[in-house]
């Protein structure tokens, strides 16, 4: 995608200021090679099938050994271990923080740390270690990218851990964890998941990119 | 102790599956909610049904840990919607997030720190919000199959049927489509053409032909140097950080080191090392899940050193690597790369430990625990001798930094050069 700016100097110096139809149809046509590929090169390495397999028996291997996954609790053991260190009395007296499972890195914790490391080989491994700042649906609906696309990541970022630990647990610990143990919990949760999952995502990302667009 | 590496092992099967099924990738995420690609409704849809068939299976066997959640209807419903806002607007959940984070998306990284504003939020609102509300419509921990008075197997094996017929039926289209794309070459891990405004190799030109190779080849060589940079960033971090953790008291240095160092700084440091490694150990304090005692900072120090010297010395031959490469593909660049080779270079040079075959005529960059501890334990009087001191420790670590910052970014306008 960052290719087309170089590819629309070489169309105006050749065509003298401004695009012709021909040229038009050269640029789009590149447009949309240049985002198959990307969606190409971004295609997961697994089909469906395999992936759901392969991320099940993770699922049954967890059970079988310690418990469930869930990530999200980490998030607060971390940020109750610096409030500890920084005001003691105020986790003391906190109904949360005093809890005891709050207060050591356990098995949950390497859970989070291992995650990192184990996506960190594995896009290693597929040379997709890359950094990007956007997605493609996000440059196909918003003129300014980057910096648009990191603030509402940080707004996603609070309500995600925010909703996360309302509802006890993340889309792993209660959705997939809930559903694979048939707690009554995830119910009402899958509904306003999915259901405010797809109204946001239809307000925020209207259009479609090309080649999804085409096949409509 | 089971307990961590059991965690740690599950973690790394986890992430990396993520990354292998491409559900961090947010693109898929949108997409299904978007119901425009259903790559990851149906695979999210296959783990669940593994995953209950799995369990209930577990179960018949008595071997399952069940861990399930308190249903609290009222905040489950105001947690989901709270998280489905999120996830419609990022594309991440908390476990991809992480795990793309961890695969060089800053948006995701950007979201995993809003992750932990998050939980600082729901800290403090925990007291006067959270706890009120989850008295209300509180069912405690039950499973379907508790409510309904039904054996699990009931629930599991009719949604599994379900479930696998409806994915079966509407199984056509999409296999079509992925049989189309294997046929095609570009589902599995085969080379995908790097650069996609360059026209396809024609065989008949050979010097087309050698100049894809050869970007190919740049290609593997400018993602294991970022690697390496990376490391080698993470360990100069170590160094640093374990420096700061002694010099500012944090950690007690063990007292036989003191006793036993010689006076000259550098003189000795192989035996101030061995008279370091049994102490005692000191009262520890945490510092993420460790405790850190001057013992266990010694050990880290001295792989993190370890790592270093090797991890500088891949990076500069990867450097010439890459200059040779570029040279002989014609592929440009030259002055850059020639450029971080160069500082490559030096920073080997400054790396090596030379304290240890030279005394204290000359020093390297890295130091070892005993030599540490000798210069934290000596009392230093004068200004001049606390300016050493930190010109030492700190000042030199800082001239590796910044030469190790500047290959990177030479080599960061080489690789974009290539791409040109």
């Amino acid at each position: 995608m960052d290719e087309l700016p170089i590819l629309d100097k070489f169309l105006r110096k050749s065509r003298k200021g401004r695009l012709t139809a021909e040229s038009r149809v050269l640029r789009y046509k590149c447009e949309e090679e240049l985002i198959m590929t990307e969606l190409n090169s971004r295609t997961p390495p697994l089909p469906w099938w395999a992936a759901g397999m392969l991320l099940g028996l993770v699922q049954v291997l967890a059970i079988a050994l310690v418990k469930p996954m869930g990530v999200s609790k980490q998030f607060v053991v971390a940020d109750a271990k610096v409030i500890e260190r920084v005001a003691p009395e105020y986790s003391e007296n906190h109904p949360l923080l005093s809890d005891e499972q709050y207060k050591k890195f356990g098995y949950g914790w390497w859970f989070n740390i291992g995650i990192v490391l184990g996506a960190c080989l594995a896009a290693l491994h597929l040379r997709a270690w890359k950094v990007r700042t956007v997605s493609l649906w996000w440059k196909r609906n918003h003129d300014a990218p980057v910096l648009l696309r990191l603030i509402a990541g940080f707004c996603g970022g609070v309500l995600l851990l925010l909703g996360a630990r309302l509802a006890h647990g993340c889309i792993t610990g209660q959705f997939i964890s809930g559903w694979t143990q048939l707690s009554l919990s995830a119910i009402p949760f899958t509904i306003t998941l999915l259901g405010f999952g797809m109204l946001v995502a239809y307000l925020v990302y209207p259009k479609a990119p090309n080649r999804l667009r085409r096949e409509e | 102790m089971f307990t961590p590496v059991a965690g740690l092992i599950m973690g790394v099967i986890f992430g990396a599956s993520l990354v292998l099924t491409g559900l961090t990738n947010p693109d898929k995420i949108i997409g299904a909610l978007r119901l425009k690609d259903f790559y990851a409704i149906r695979t999210v849809a296959v783990f669940l049904l593994v995953g209950m068939l799995g369990t209930l299976i577990l179960d018949l066997f008595g071997a399952a840990n069940f861990s399930i959640k308190p249903a609290v209807i009222l905040t489950a419903l105001i947690g989901g919607a709270l998280l489905g806002t999120g996830l419609g607007l990022t594309g991440f959940g908390p476990a991809t997030g992480l795990a793309s984070a961890a695969s060089g998306r800053l948006d995701a990284l950007v979201t995993v720190i809003g992750m932990i504003f998050g939980a600082h939020v729901y800290i403090l609102i925990y007291p006067s919000v959270v706890i009120p509300l989850e008295r209300i419509l509180n069912f405690g921990s039950v499973t379907l199959p508790q409510i309904t008075g039904a054996s699990s197997a009931l629930w599991v094996v009719p949604i599994f049927a379900a479930g696998s017929l409806a994915l079966f039926i509407t199984r056509s289209r999409e296999q079509q489509y992925d049989e189309q794309r294997m046929r095609a070459g570009d589902l599995g891990m085969n080379e995908v053409f790097p650069f996609p405004l360059s026209p396809k190799p024609i065989l008949r030109e050979k010097g087309l032909y050698l100049k894809s190779d050869c970007l190919n080849a740049a290609y593997v060589f400018r993602q294991w140097k970022n690697l390496l940079f990376v490391v080698m960033l993470l360990c100069l971090l170590l160094i640093q950080g374990s420096f700061w953790l002694v010099s500012t008291g944090q950690v007690d240095i063990a007292e036989n080191s003191n006793t036993e160092a010689p006076a000259v700084p550098g003189a000795d440091s192989i035996q101030a090392d061995l008279a370091a490694a049994p102490a005692k150990e000191s009262p520890s304090r945490w510092l993420f899940g460790f405790d850190v005692t001057f013992e266990r900072l010694t050990s880290i120090v001295r792989i993190a050193n370890i790592i270093l010297v090797l991890t500088s010395v891949l990076y500069a031959l990867i450097m010439y690597f890459g200059l040779g490469i570029s040279f002989k593909g014609g592929l440009g660049g030259l002055a850059h790369i020639c450029g971080a080779l160069y500082m490559a270079l030096i920073i080997f040079v400054l790396l090596l430990p030379w304290q240890n075959f030279f005394g204290s005529i000359t020093m390297g960059a890295t130091y070892t625990p005993g030599e540490l501890a000798r210069w934290c334990t000596t009392d230093i009087g004068d200004t001049l001798g606390m300016v050493l001191f930190y010109l030492r420790f700190t000042g030199y670590w800082a001239l590796v930094m910044l030469l190790l910052l500047l290959a990177q970014l030479r080599s960061f306008r080489w690789a974009r050069a290539i791409v040109r």
